[in-house]
């Protein structure tokens, strides 16, 4: 064991480095873009009926495909692994968005607007604040997916837990491919906690219910 | 204080609010009630431009709203709805506060409200102004609803159905509350119900809907008393004046035991009678045993010398009704007329008997605690 680490610690420290830049920065661009596509999607829900389906078999897509046609494209740079896992991470939020949002009671949108708030007003210190719960449940599918995801970017060079995962396939080490996956799902698990934990810190208690 | 000048609204082809022109008085509590799709709530909520009228003006306060800004205009006026609407995700404070924030009052001035408005229904602010909506009950959740409209001291309050999820109990409770405050602050409340009991017990005025036109509008008194259509009569039920008792006619306040004579019967003669019976009235009659008025010992006494029969002696416009008509008619005369009795003929114009205020006590003592007195 001490000999292993030895020998891939730097590796494996240089691979969850990359791995997690990749899963930050592609869930952070993902969740503008979906919450800011959702917020649009419940102006107009009949987009919606269109758009969503639309992008629910878009997801269908193997990943492993996807970033492969957008590496003949862009090459061998971060930017191809950023957009495509960017992509499949914005569809969960943007769903989960749109019917968190359009499943916010009318009762209290009409409330809302009978105080006197403006449609800005209504929707972010009522409807958003609803829908939060239900946004956060798809952050976390998002979050959660991508970590897994972001293995295929050794698939085109671009390091991360895969390489480690791929290394050992191919010259048949199972300890390398422990040093690839166990880290992964480690860091599956806590992404989620954190998410928990800012769930727990955003949602009023009356909101939360149980489960997701 | 809040005018309707032949309002109009129809969604397509129906027509929800027909040229409507109403108007409600400053300080006034004001009830729109009627058969669900009657327009009720669409008036209402025309006057905070929740909806837009198609033709039309409304004023409130003398201002064609229409050209105020509706957010404006929305935040100067309360709003209270069914579902009491409190928003989930925000305190019992935050929830009152909802509109003082968006006219960006100060902290302070805000957490005063907030004190004033627990302390007007007695709910202790350390105890809930910090509990979420969804850990009241529902009595508690519609009181802070209404405090929510008033927060900002809005001179109009708009309340559609605020009660209708309630039950019998706190409702009631409610009722008195909302109605206490509103005269208490000088409020101008418009309030939406299907329930005649809740407008009976609210409105200063009722005005009754239905299909878009109003049916009538007046005091909860004047309604009860003059339903202007079968349909209010029958919104109010049995709520008539006379609701507790069973349904009673002439013939159950009468007196049969009457003493009569002929027309042509002399003055003595009736002297005799009245003396021997220990009365000091007859009930006079034709030969053919049908009324013609009353006699009374102190006319006798006045004029009695100068004639030989009774028959110029006879009062004729001594109050009568007839035997089957609804009690109420007759004692209303026995009770507001100049007469002591009333004479109850039969329809052939027979006399039947009288009523007095002994025998109508006697009769409406029966009719409340049975015939056991």
């Amino acid at each position: 064991m001490s000999n292993f680490l030895s020998l891939y610690a730097d590796r494996m420290i240089k691979a969850i480095g990359t791995h997690f830049l990749y899963v930050i920065a592609s869930v952070s661009i993902a969740f503008v873009v979906a919450v800011f596509l959702g917020i649009l999607l419940s102006r107009k829900p009949s987009w919606a009926t269109v758009v969503i389906p639309l992008l629910s078999v878009f997801q269908t897509i193997p990943g492993i495909v996807f970033i492969g046609v957008l590496f003949l494209y862009l090459g061998m740079v971060p930017a191809t692994v950023l957009i495509a896992l960017s992509i499949y991470a914005i569809f969960p939020i943007l769903k989960n968005t749109y019917v968190g949002i359009i499943e916010v009671p009318t009762q209290y949108k009409e409330a809302a607007k009978g105080c006197g708030m403006s449609p800005i007003q209504v929707l972010c210190r009522v409807e958003l604040p609803l829908a939060l719960p239900s946004i956060i449940g798809g952050l976390r599918i998002s979050t959660v997916y991508t970590v897994s995801w972001a293995v295929l970017a050794a698939m085109i060079g671009l390091g991360g837990l895969g390489e480690l995962i791929y290394a050992g396939v191919s010259s048949n080490n199972n300890a390398l491919i422990f040093a690839g996956a166990i880290p992964a799902a480690i860091m599956a698990i806590l992404f989620s906690a954190v998410i928990d934990l800012v769930r727990k810190k955003l949602i009023p208690k009356p909101l939360r219910g149980d489960g997701k | 204080m809040i005018r309707f000048e032949n309002v109009s609204k129809s969604y397509g082809d129906s027509l929800i609010l027909n040229n409507l022109s109403f108007e409600i008085q400053k300080g006034e509590f004001a009830v729109l009630i009627g058969p669900s799709g009657c327009g009720k709530t669409t008036s209402l909520k025309t006057i905070n431009r929740l909806i837009e009228p198609n033709q039309g003006k409304i004023y409130v306060d003398g201002k064609d709203i229409s050209e105020t800004d509706r957010i404006e205009l929305r935040r100067s006026i309360g709003y209270v709805i069914q579902q009491i609407g409190l928003f989930p995700n925000m305190t019992v404070e935050q929830n009152i506060c909802v509109v003082p924030k968006l006219l960006k009052y100060s902290k302070e001035e805000m957490s005063k409200i907030v004190h004033e408005m627990l302390e007007l229904v007695n709910m202790p602010y350390e105890d809930y102004a910090h509990k979420y909506p969804s850990e009241l009950s529902g009595g508690q959740q519609q009181r802070i609803g209404v405090l929510r409209a008033l927060a900002a001291s809005p001179p109009i309050v708009l309340m559609d159905e605020p009660f209708g999820a309630l039950d019998p109990m706190t409702r009631t409770i409610l009722q008195d509350e909302v109605r206490n405050l509103q005269k208490k602050l000088g409020k101008t409340i418009v309030f939406v119900t299907h329930d005649m009991d809740e407008a009976l017990n609210m409105a200063d005025k009722i005005i009754f809907m239905d299909q878009g036109n109003i049916l009538q509008m007046a005091t909860p008194d004047e309604m009860l008393e003059n339903p202007a259509d079968e349909l209010i009569a029958s919104f109010m039920g049995k709520r008539g004046k006379d609701s507790e008792l069973p349904s009673l006619s002439a013939a159950d306040f009468l007196r049969a035991d009457v003493r009569t004579t002929y027309i042509n019967s002399g003055v003595r003669e009736s002297i005799d009678k009245m003396a021997r019976r220990r009365v000091d009235t007859l009930i006079v009659k034709n030969q053919d045993e049908t009324y013609v008025g009353t006699l009374s010992i102190s006319k006798i006494k006045k004029e009695g010398k100068d004639h030989k029969t009774i028959e110029p002696l006879v009062n004729l416009n001594n109050s009568t009704c007839y035997i089957d008509e609804d009690a109420p008619v007759c004692l209303d005369r026995l009770l507001h007329g100049d007469d002591s009795y009333i004479v109850v003929l039969n329809r052939d114009n027979t006399i039947a008997g009288m009523i007095t205020k002994t025998s109508m006590a006697k009769a409406l003592a029966d009719a409340v605690w049975g015939d056991s007195l």
